[in-house]
């Protein structure tokens, strides 16, 4: 049965990803007036500007060109990045990590603050947890997070001094050394707690900005099915034979109530590695967030399109998972 | 109109006075009672959705001072004096803090902030109708289209659909503006081509459900050609939970164009565009906090304000979904 419908969705990613591979060749070589130009930049000469052209064979037929895009991407060849003037895929390479340590951090936040925020808040209405579920739940979808980002900053660095501005660290510490090239994993494995320490302060606030918005939907999915579930009929069995309130509420009601939240979380991984590219200017955090927007700046199509490709392909992944996952944890629901 | 005009020719002369009569006070009746209908139903949305909805009144009130600042807030920073034009440098008052003169302070060419936060709504709101104008517009149509007819084309536009959905907005956007070229046009460009399959998916939902219910049946049984079932019986059900969408949507699209403008993508300096106004204020967040703090302020306001509209309005026209 999961079988079918992983073959099945896996048939899917393959429609998605050509779409996807149809969306940014079209992107990068068709709307640019002239591609060739607009990597050269706009002192270049034109012999320049012909030699890329012919180069990059801007001059062949449109199918011929996407076939060969399409197989460079498909051997993760994103092309030569026009600012770095390295491969694309070095410079993912070495932004990538910082992306997902703080996608991951910023995971965990609204996993660990947003499921007993909304449990908390909805087994105890009217009180202050209540409040500062609803709170969070309806400001964390209307602030921009760039705008929280920049007041973070104010507060805790400019004014407090308790947090560093940005950065993973300091100039002048060296990184630990590379085993999984997630700083605070890393400096755990070496042993060396207070360069953890460290890494852990210059994560701190671009993670919980990042976080801020998921945990609003994560707080809210999980207040509203554990409203739902609380009412019913079981719930009150349960009460009525005399079990105690924390294993009614955690053993029989979140168990029932965190089923839709499985969706949301795994759909607010892709979400969080393309919205980490606002909280990444903010925090000056070498990830491929800021490494897209710089491309963006410097019109380094190559390494805006290579990370459009992986971070969607990310998102596309995850969704997949979710899917997954769904049937395994929930037998009434199938696909097929 | 129809039933006027088969009363009134087997009158005579005589009795045309009293037919006309009659006529005037059934009209006259009838444009009673739509007005009590309309009362009522008024009256009843009042009830249900302001008592007891402190969050109901607060997004009304945010949204109408958003619409109030839409309307007059250029002219109203305009008329202050040339001391508060919102695009003309002061050089000499830069970066003073919030005073009784300046209420929000002023940023780094000595401009009033108070002015230009009042002047930028109107992109906000500019910006939002027409992203929403056209996402809803070639998303209807699609999804009408596909839920309608069904088969092929409905697997066909809906594998579109899935695919554009299958990228995560914020990034789709910014490669689409970026390629397009950095200025307000191209962002809305960018972000109606991720608005849309949303509407697609929603109205071919609706339509889908509607298509099977016992009126369209009956209206097609009687001959009613399929463009004017689907304009005409089919839409007018679907619209409420298309608007409703679209309160939800006017926040999500200011936020993504003010975004796109901070990432230097969207409006362009000088113009008073909020996320524009904090990407210039960035540079100064330690001197300057006014600077930063007023237009992130605006901004989180108004999309509050249309968030929580959506939701009440989502709460009164669908009962089900008022426990969230």
């Amino acid at each position: 049965m999961i079988l079918r419908i992983i073959v099945r969705r896996l048939f899917f990613l393959v429609f998605v990803l050509f779409g996807l591979s149809v969306i940014t060749f079209g992107l990068s070589h068709i709307i640019p007036a002239d591609p060739a130009r607009l990597m050269a930049g706009p002192r270049a000469s034109k012999e320049t500007v012909d030699l890329l052209r012919e180069k990059y064979g801007f001059n062949d037929p449109l199918l011929t060109q996407y076939v060969r895009y399409v197989g460079d991407v498909v051997r993760l060849d994103f092309g030569d990045s026009t600012s770095s003037r390295r491969s694309v895929n070095e410079d993912l390479r070495q932004y990538l990590p910082a992306t997902i340590e703080l996608a991951l951090a910023a995971f965990m936040l609204s996993v660990v603050v947003g499921i007993p925020l909304g449990v908390l808040s909805a087994v105890n209405p009217n009180s202050i947890w209540d409040l500062i579920g609803r709170l969070v739940s309806i400001t964390g979808l209307a602030m921009p997070s760039f705008w929280l980002a920049l007041m973070l900053q104010f507060a805790f660095f400019a004014k407090l001094g308790w947090l560093p501005d940005g950065q993973r660290l300091p100039i002048g510490v060296d990184a630990p050394r590379q085993i999984t090239s997630l700083y605070s994993i890393d400096a755990l494995l070496a042993g060396n707690l207070s360069l953890f320490w460290t890494v852990i302060k210059h994560l701190l606030m671009p993670s919980v900005v990042l976080a801020y918005g998921s945990l609003a939907v994560v707080t809210r999915m999980v207040r509203s099915g554990m409203l739902e579930v609380l009412s019913q009929d079981y719930v009150r069995t349960a009460r009525a034979k005399g079990l105690r309130q924390r294993t009614v509420v955690i053993r029989h009601a979140l168990k029932n109530a965190l089923l839709p939240t499985i969706t949301v979380l795994g759909l607010q991984v892709g979400l969080l590695l393309s919205g980490a590219v606002l909280v990444e200017i903010v925090f000056s955090w070498p990830g491929i967030g800021r490494y897209a927007v710089q491309g963006v700046q410097q019109f380094d199509y190559n390494a805006i399109m290579g990370t459009t490709l992986v971070i969607a392909f990310v998102y596309v992944i995850m969704n997949l998972v979710v899917d997954v996952l769904y049937v395994v944890v929930d037998p009434r629901i199938s696909y097929a | 109109m129809s039933i006027d005009e088969t009363h009134a020719k087997p009158s005579t002369v005589a009795r045309t006075a009293p037919a006309e009569n009659a006529l005037a006070a059934a009209a006259h009746r009838r444009n009673q009672l739509e007005d009590v209908t309309w009362r009522t139903r008024l009256r009843a949305f009042n009830r249900r959705f302001f008592r007891g909805q402190p969050l109901n009144v607060l997004g009304v009130v945010i949204v109408l001072g958003f619409l109030v600042l839409v309307a007059i807030g250029q002219p109203l920073a305009e008329a202050r004096g040339s001391l508060y034009a919102p695009n003309t440098p002061n050089i000499q008052d830069k970066l003073l803090g919030p005073s009784s003169k300046h209420w929000f302070g002023t940023d780094d060419l000595g401009r009033d902030i108070f002015s230009r936060v009042i002047s930028g709504a109107k992109y906000s709101l500019g910006v939002a109708v027409v992203i929403l104008a056209i996402a809803v517009t070639l998303g209807t149509v699609l999804g009408a289209i596909a839920g309608y007819f069904g088969g092929m084309v409905d697997e066909l536009l809906m594998r579109l659909t899935d695919m554009f959905l299958a990228f995560p907005a914020l990034i789709l956007a910014i490669a689409i503006s970026a390629t397009l070229g950095p200025n307000l046009r191209n962002a809305v460009i960018a972000l109606s081509t991720v608005f849309w399959p949303w509407y697609a998916r929603l109205v071919r939902g609706q339509v889908l459900a509607i298509k099977s219910r016992d009126f369209i049946e009956a209206a097609r049984s009687v001959g009613v050609p399929g463009g004017r079932l689907l304009y005409r019986h089919i839409m007018p059900s679907a619209i409420s939970v298309i608007v409703i969408q679209m309160t939800l949507d006017v926040g999500y699209a200011i936020l993504a164009t003010s975004s796109l403008s901070f990432i230097g993508l969207g409006a362009q300096p000088p113009t008073p565009e909020w996320g524009a106004m904090i990407s210039s204020a960035r540079a100064y967040f330690r001197e300057a906090w006014w600077y930063i703090t007023f237009p992130g302020l605006a901004l989180t306001i108004t999309v509050l304000g249309f968030n929580l509209l959506g939701d009440g309005l989502r709460d009164y026209f669908d009962p089900r979904s008022a426990s969230k």
